[in-house]
């Protein structure tokens, strides 16, 4: 039997190498008599597209790319990566060289199951989370650390219409940040549903910042888009001539609709109730013990960061600042400096625990933490909500108690760490440090506990 | 699908003047500025150059096909010429392109046009293509070289 040999040539405007790369490479392989199946990605697409028997089948795989080919198909094959130019100048060497490159031991065993692994993760809603977290991690370390570098020029400097300090604010806060929680749901959405996902899992994550249901409610926008547009696909029948408008106008239109009313109605409304029903709850826990208020308001600031229970703590807090009670708003303060905190040390102590890119988003998430950008630690919170939450939420109680037990105050809504060296800002400043790092330290060892390893 | 679709016989220079890289890029891209099928010279030159600068597109074997992706590009066309005393294109084999082909897209093209194209560059890699263009001594030869199946 004849040895096979599959290839995808590519270049970067998909006109002309691509195709002469696949020609010189199926006429020397013609020559050597050698079956080849070369698929050119193109101007016009991928045309001759290799099937996963063609892959299985093939001896050798050759990648002649100016451009980044996907590689993940070819997993357990030897896969000899060459230029377009090469391709062209001399396919004959080329080939004879793919030939005798080493196959991977029990190659169609580790093909299968990769392949299996594949379709496992491809269904599960821990993969579709991890998409979504992975795309937003960058957007929370660009908007965190200028939104930090705004404040390192004073807390209050972003006030000053159209300074540098408030146009970090406008592009990290209010753009970036804004950001957020739509590309998490969109890419939730996205992951489930491919390209229809995105429209009514962004306009969902949007629905979600503006009825205040934070980034948890980003998730359930997510997915709610993403199994949306899958059931409009399959319920929603069109003839051969009207399929067209399918992606263009259908899918977005219905999704959007779907999606938006439900997160308007069934998401938004009861938030609200929420909202204010915790409001009048804290209004009335302020008159009993102030260690269990702090208790509470560090658990509410963990909870959701960013979330109706994290705004409910801090507008409660910055409420009471007008009645000169300072209290609750370093209680407050601190507990939401300790989440993003302490997973930056938990991706120190164990990093067996975490991905690389998260142990990457651990170096960012140290600046978010002592600017008082609790947002910093939602990519953990998303990607591994039921372990990591009540993780963040402990070490926040624990805080927020100290910070209410040794009586510290804080006269200033914002800032994290930079309002800690302006005088008289702090009350009990040294002991108000100790409760932010005691949080800090217990967050991590809960998640050094409760996480799984990463195998 | 015809040659002829993309490529016109007065798009045929067989006897091209210019004996550097820029110079005949620009003479060819004339012969697609007298079609009206490249409304901005400039503009059609400075996406070339910019795609030649990435790497050559003088392939060897004395072929070089300088192309574009351009918003002055009206539809998908090719120019062709040849040089009898060749053109130092930097080629793949250090050796002159006499046979060149300049391929002008637009942003967006249908597909038929890039089919024809990409079936274009794909019979410029076999030998006796490349021998019928080299003995073309008419536009009438070039386009019949072109138009033979391989």
């Amino acid at each position: 039997m004849s040895k096979r040999i599959v290839a995808v040539t590519a270049c970067p405007t998909g006109i002309a190498h691509t195709y002469m790369a696949a020609e010189q490479l199926s006429m020397a392989a013609k020559k050597l008599e050698i079956e080849i199946k070369v698929e050119t990605q193109g101007s016009v697409g991928k045309e001759n597209k290799l099937t996963e028997e063609d892959i299985k089948a093939a001896d050798a795989v050759i990648i002649a790319a100016a451009t980044k080919v996907d590689k993940s198909r070819f997993a357990g094959k030897p896969v000899l990566e060459v230029s377009v130019e090469q391709a062209i100048k001399d396919a004959e060497s080329v080939i004879k060289k793919a030939l005798k490159m080493k196959k991977p031991i029990d190659f169609v065993e580790k093909v299968d199951e990769i392949h299996k692994e594949m379709k496992a993760s491809r269904t599960g809603a821990y993969k579709h989370l991890m998409t979504g977290v992975s795309y937003m991690i960058p957007f929370v370390v660009a908007g965190g650390i200028l939104i930090a570098i705004s404040f390192a020029f004073g807390i209050n400097a972003f006030q000053q219409e159209g300074s540098l300090p408030a146009a970090l604010m406008q592009i990290g806060g209010d753009s970036a940040f804004a950001l957020m929680v739509p590309i998490l749901s969109g890419y939730i959405a996205y992951s489930i549903a491919d390209r229809p996902g995105l429209v009514p899992g962004m306009v969902g994550g949007m629905l979600a910042v503006s009825t205040g249901a934070g980034f948890l409610g980003g998730i359930i926008s997510g997915f709610l888009a993403g199994y949306t547009i899958e059931f409009l696909k399959k319920s929603i029948k069109l003839p051969k001539t009207l399929e067209g408008i399918m992606p263009v106008l259908v899918l977005p239109v219905l999704s959007s609709l779907i999606v938006g009313l439900l997160m308007i109605y069934g998401i938004g409304t009861p938030i609200k109730s929420i909202m204010t029903g915790l409001t009048n709850w804290l209004t009335g826990m302020s008159k009993t013990n102030a260690v269990l208020l702090g208790l509470i308001l560090g658990l509410m600031m963990a909870f959701d960061m960013g979330g109706p229970v994290n705004k409910a703590a801090y507008t409660f807090a910055t409420g009471l600042l007008a009645s000169e009670i300072y209290a609750p708003m370093a209680a407050v303060m601190a507990a939401g400096m300790t989440p993003p905190l302490g997973l930056a040390l938990a991706t120190l102590i164990a990093k067996d625990r975490f991905t690389k890119e998260e142990i990457e988003a651990g170096k960012a998430a140290w600046v978010l933490g002592i600017s008082f950008i609790t947002e910093g630690a939602i990519p953990f919170a998303a990607a591994d909500p039921f372990r990591v939450i009540p993780s963040i939420m402990v070490g926040s109680a624990v805080t927020g108690a100290l910070s209410m037990l040794f009586g510290a105050t804080l006269r200033v809504p914002h800032g994290g760490i930079f309002v800690l060296t302006i005088p008289n800002a702090v009350g009990n400043l040294a002991m108000y440090i100790i409760s932010i790092i005691a949080g800090t330290v217990i967050t991590a060892l809960m998640i050094a506990i409760l996480k799984k390893k990463i195998s | 699908m015809k040659i002829t679709e993309i490529l016109k016989k007065d798009c045929i220079d067989l006897n091209l003047k210019s004996r550097d890289k820029e110079s005949v890029i620009k003479e060819l891209i004339s012969l697609l500025i007298k079609r009206e099928v490249v409304t901005d010279k400039e503009g059609f030159f400075n996406s070339v150059w910019e795609r030649e600068k990435t790497y050559t597109t003088g392939i060897g074997m004395g072929i070089a096909i300088p192309h574009g992706k351009s918003r002055y590009v009206k539809h998908a066309a090719v120019a062709f010429g040849k040089s009898v005393q060749g053109v130092d294109f930097k080629s793949l084999d250090n050796k002159p392109a006499h046979l060149l082909f300049l391929i002008a897209v637009p942003e967006k093209s249908d597909e038929l046009h890039l089919k024809l194209i990409s079936a274009l560059s794909r019979k410029l890699m076999h030998e006796e293509v490349r021998k019928s263009l080299y003995d073309a001594d008419t536009p009438e030869k070039v386009l019949e070289a072109l138009s033979k199946e391989v």
